[in-house]
């Protein structure tokens, strides 16, 4: 007996020992660490060079790059690296830049810099290009002219995308290390797997009071949350909604903003079972968003009519199809699909009415969504076949590889409603995966790219919300809060409704 | 029949009755439990053990004890499915092997050295991947790392029973080769046949919930014990029944079947029992 007791302590003993050193693994002062499951290839994030796919996320998130002008809280843009501007008429803009700005490079900012920044950017990315539509810039000391093809009301707003980073183009390194204006410069990287940064000592805007901050991607959920607990990162962000509640204690703060960030599925126009209305329509009604929202978000998020929230100006006054599995079925069985064989699942002409649902898994909450709509669309006799994979992106590239495509967006990233359209919806659309058309949203588009006056715009955007809602082309399910969780004594670290702003000059840990 | 030989006949029929019973409960599962194993309530979302759940729900609102019980089907029977196959597989291999010998003992016994020679795990998880997931890609995964160990058992005691006077005798009788092996072989090849399975059956079902665990086998929604647990892996803090039950079903069940392994082992072949 006192030989099992004296093994019983030393094994306490040995765990006790394990515990200290683990808490003994905590930060270094002036070091931060921010673990985040959004730096990977997964979210299209192959790194921190703005001008590659979604990578202008990464910049401007960690405090490397920042963008002539930015957004305020509620979403309005206001001068950051110009300080004014001007709208010489419809096609031309000029932009006064901010004096005393310097690169991590140490090169100064200059009307230069920038027009060789945004000539590459429009050279080598698509959606940039779409978006911005510039046909010639002019640099002249701090000042840059641009013209753009055709008048573009949403310039502004679209420059302040990450996207929009102004980088020195000639400090980029082999390794994919750009050199931008932010408080912290990167000086080591992994893709997808950590990031090093080090303070900006000439940075314009304050001074960075970290030493050193590494940023580690964290894909699964649950080693995200442990992470935080264990104290090996100092605040995360996108934790899964039914992990918050583990640090609603005063061990740490949660900074929470309503985003404009949707879930959302893209129907697949060339699957032929999707190509009959009334099976896009049925699908719609099939899924019980109210209930995905209140419970599975755990009120996390809003059940979602249209792509925008409900309040912002253009968010409101469209009207998509309300959960209603009986109008469903009633639907379905109008268009010839009718369960003969008694195993639940619908038929016509001899196939089973089984949709293919595409996802990804490091966006927490989507995994749930499938899994949801795959109980009550089996309801109304649809089975749907779930196929949550990191390889979706080239997955969704194939349109004979899936029906369905859920993911998530933020779909008004720049305050203005014309991104998403253009991102998503039209012919030329870079993200326009199920191969989406309507004249009539065509014809919509061009006019609001035409029109600079903010109410017209707000109504053009509920009119071309409703038509691709009517046309049953998407299903807005929810839309989420993003949150910041950090431990208690971290400072500066908060949620913008953009998504975009993370870790500026002002965090610093206590 | 000595007092040892009632005892580990008793513990036996005690494991048979319980294994039985657990049998009888996953078959029965609609039957036992009224709730839907599948149907989504969000009301009853994320309740603890209660009287109405006993296990709980998880966050869909589903019973637990409603998935566990159906999940039992897959994991239960996918696990002796699994056993099923590397036996029939691997002890035709070992017949063939050491019965015929020459060229087909030469070519099946490198082959079995070839499946040996990558670590298990790895190479079920390759497989599995390879086959796209799914419980019937999981048995082909671990059948395909598992039949070695058979044909070798087979193989070895094929070869003894091949040079015995009884065999010799049949032969001298003039009775075809397939007549000796079936009347003569595989009688004797039975024991220690079944003890080996009746010992694997607990670590199949262990390896079956670890491919479904990592994504490779049963997949979401299906009740499955692995894949229910990996599931509900962010809940372990905050409503720890939805990943409890799962693991505790595995837990038990394991347990049952290997010391009915075990008790199988003491009745037919005593002597293996080290423990004495």
């Amino acid at each position: 007996m006192k030989r099992i007791i004296s093994l019983f302590c030393l094994l306490l003993a040995c765990c006790l020992l394990a515990g200290c050193a683990a808490r003994a693994a905590a930060r270094r002062p002036g070091t931060f660490a921010l673990g985040d499951p959004s730096f990977s290839a997964e979210h299209e994030i192959n790194g921190i060079d703005p001008h590659n796919a979604y990578s202008g996320w990464a910049c401007i998130r960690y405090g490397i790059g920042e963008t002539l002008f930015r957004y305020s809280d509620r979403m309005e843009v206001q001068p950051w690296l110009a300080s004014g501007y001007e709208r010489l008429d419809s096609n031309t803009w000029r932009i006064t830049l901010r004096d005393g700005v310097r690169f991590t490079s140490g090169r100064m900012l200059d009307g230069a810099a920038v027009k060789e920044c945004l000539e590459h950017l429009i050279r080598v990315h698509d959606r940039a290009r779409a978006d911005l539509k510039i046909a010639g810039i002019q640099a002249d000391g701090q000042t840059v002219t641009i013209t753009t093809a055709e008048p573009n009301p949403a310039l502004l707003n679209n420059l302040s995308d990450p996207y929009g980073c102004i980088i020195d183009l000639q400090a980029t390194t082999a390794d994919g290390l750009v050199a931008g204006t932010g408080p912290y410069r990167a000086v080591e990287m992994l893709p997808g797997q950590r990031l090093e940064l080090e303070p900006n000592r000439d940075y314009w805007d304050g001074t960075p009071q970290m030493e050193h901050i590494t940023v580690r991607t964290i894909s699964d959920g649950d080693t995200l949350t442990m992470a935080l607990q264990a104290g090996e990162i100092d605040a995360a962000y996108g934790l899964p909604f039914l992990s918050l509640p583990i640090f609603q204690n005063g061990g740490y703060t949660i900074s929470s903003a309503a985003t404009s960030r949707v879930l959302f599925v893209a129907m697949n126009f060339s699957s032929p079972v999707l190509q009959q209305q009334e099976v896009r329509r049925a699908v719609a009604m099939g899924i019980d968003k109210q209930s995905f929202a209140q419970v599975l978000l755990g009120g996390n998020g809003q059940a979602a009519a249209g792509p925008f929230p409900a309040g912002f100006a253009f968010g409101g006054g469209v009207a998509a199809p309300e959960y209603d599995p009986q109008a469903a079925c009633a639907l379905l069985e109008q268009a010839g699909w009718v369960d003969t064989d008694g195993d639940g699942i619908r038929e016509k002409d001899g196939q089973q009415l089984t949709l293919r649902w595409l996802t990804y898994p490091s966006r927490q909450e989507l995994p749930l969504l499938a899994e949801s709509a795959q109980a009550t669309l089996r309801q109304i006799g649809i089975e749907v076949s779930v196929l949550s994979t990191a390889s979706h992106t080239s997955l969704r590239a194939d349109p004979e590889a899936w029906d369905m495509y859920a993911s998530a967006l933020v779909t008004a990233p720049t305050g203005d409603p014309a991104y998403f359209f253009s991102s998503c919806c039209l012919d030329g659309s870079s993200a326009n995966h199920g191969g989406y058309h309507s004249d009539a949203l065509e014809a919509l588009a061009g006019e609001l790219a035409a029109t600079f006056d903010t109410g017209r715009r707000n109504r053009l955007a509920v009119q071309m919300q409703q038509q691709i809602l009517d046309d049953d082309a998407y299903i807005f399910c929810a839309h989420l809060e993003m949150n910041l969780v950090a431990r208690a004594g971290v400072t500066g670290l908060t949620a913008h409704p953009c998504d975009y702003y993370e870790i500026t000059a002002a965090l610093q840990v206590e | 029949m000595s007092r040892r030989a009632c005892r580990v006949r008793l513990r036996l029929g005690v494991l048979l009755v319980l294994t039985a019973l657990l049998l009888l409960a996953v078959v029965f599962a609609r039957q036992i439990c009224p709730f839907d194993p599948y149907a989504h309530d969000y009301a009853a979302a994320l309740l603890p053990p209660c009287p109405a759940h006993p296990l709980g729900t998880d966050q869909f609102g589903r019973d637990m004890l409603a998935r566990v019980l159906v999940g039992g089907q897959t994991s239960i029977f996918s696990a002796l499915g699994l056993v099923g196959v590397l036996t029939l597989t691997g002890t035709a291999a070992g017949l063939v092997c050491g019965w015929a010998g020459g060229l087909w003992d030469t070519l099946l016994m490198r082959l079995a050295d070839l499946c040996l020679a990558f670590p298990g795990l790895v190479a079920a998880l390759g497989i599995a991947a390879l086959a796209n997931g799914g419980s019937a890609g999981a048995v082909l995964a671990l059948a395909v790392i598992g039949w070695p160990k058979y044909a070798r058992l087979v193989r070895s005691h094929t070869l003894t029973l091949r040079d015995s006077d009884f065999v010799a005798a049949a032969k001298l009788a003039g009775e075809s080769p397939a007549f000796v092996v079936v009347r003569h072989i595989l009688p004797n090849l039975a024991g220690p046949v079944l003890v080996t399975a009746a010992l694997d059956v607990g670590t199949s079902m262990m390896e079956l919930a670890g491919l479904s665990f990592l994504g490779l086998g049963a997949q979401s929604p299906a009740a499955e014990w692995g894949s229910m647990m990996s599931g509900s892996r962010s809940m372990l803090q905050l409503y720890p029944w939805v990943l409890l039950a799962p693991g505790l079903a595995i837990f038990l069940t394991t347990a049952l079947f290997n010391l009915l392994g075990d008790a199988v082992r003491d009745v037919l072949a005593p002597e293996q029992n080290t423990a004495g």
